[in-house]
């Protein structure tokens, strides 16, 4: 190859990588910018949006292997896409959290009066288990299993309060209200297996 | 959770009995427990209405803990 051939594909290699090295800067700032976006939404997205936080950061990853290999075009030409992603991440998690906010601040409205209408059905429910468990002959339509059965459902009924009690403590109201309504629907059942549900 | 077997006077969830003529506390006892010999505790659910078991009141609404 003759010398002015040499130096042409000298100089257009010379302008390849001085185009290239110009775009590195922007692709790193690209990069740290959506980095930095889905930083700010990361906490909600994996409690809201797990599966659509798991496509983005596959996406973020991508353009940070292509900017490890020095792929500034590719990184630069990904991250319309990218930002694009991370928006729509932002609009999902945000969405379905006022979705819960609004579906426990209706729970707390039902939490108030079932936190002292259940306990008054298990504490019914106890004081009658206590009188029966000292009776020597069973009322009519009470048996010996059933008895037993209420006894065993006043402690877990018990236990479930407590945690539906501890939830409400901790400001979950839709899982208080979700085990409260259980406890509830358990102690109106033995209830009707011990007889108290007619006066 | 109240932790004695005393349910509170303002429990709703008590069982009720309208009293009927002829009545006793241990007949009642005997409907709802089995045991006419657990009438006391009938008595004792209803201190607020009542001052001697054998003496109740068809119409008296009592609680039956």
């Amino acid at each position: 190859m003759k010398k002015p051939a040499l130096l042409v594909l000298a100089t257009l290699a010379a302008v390849l990588v001085a185009g290239c090295q110009n775009q590195r800067a922007p692709a790193e700032q690209a990069v740290a910018a959506a980095e930095s976006s889905l930083t700010n939404i990361r906490d909600a997205a994996s409690h809201y949006a797990p599966d659509q936080l798991q496509q983005v950061d596959a996406q973020l990853n991508s353009a940070k292997d292509s900017l490890a290999k020095g792929d500034y075009k590719g990184v630069l030409a990904s991250m319309p896409a990218l930002n694009t992603a991370i928006a729509n991440l932002r609009d999902t998690a945000t969405a379905k959290q006022q979705e819960a906010d609004a579906a426990n601040a209706k729970a707390k409205d039902a939490w108030g009066p079932m936190s002292t209408d259940v306990p008054k059905m298990v504490d019914a429910i106890s004081s009658r288990v206590d009188i029966l468990s000292k009776s020597h002959h069973l009322p009519h339509g009470v048996t010996k299993d059933s008895l037993a059965s209420a006894k065993s459902a006043v402690d877990s009924m018990k236990s479930a309060w407590s945690d539906a009690s501890n939830a409400a403590s901790s400001g979950d109201y839709a899982t208080a209200v979700s085990k409260g309504q259980g406890v509830r629907d358990q102690a109106s059942q033995v209830m009707q297996s011990l007889g108290m549900t007619s006066s | 959770m109240a932790d004695d077997n005393k349910p509170a006077a303002d429990n709703p969830y008590t069982q009720t009995h309208l009293v009927q003529s002829g009545e006793t506390l241990s007949k009642i006892a005997e409907k709802y427990y089995g045991d006419a010999s657990l009438y006391t505790k009938i008595f004792q659910a209803n201190r607020d209405l009542l001052t001697d078991p054998n003496k109740i009141r068809p119409g008296q609404k009592l609680r039956i803990p």
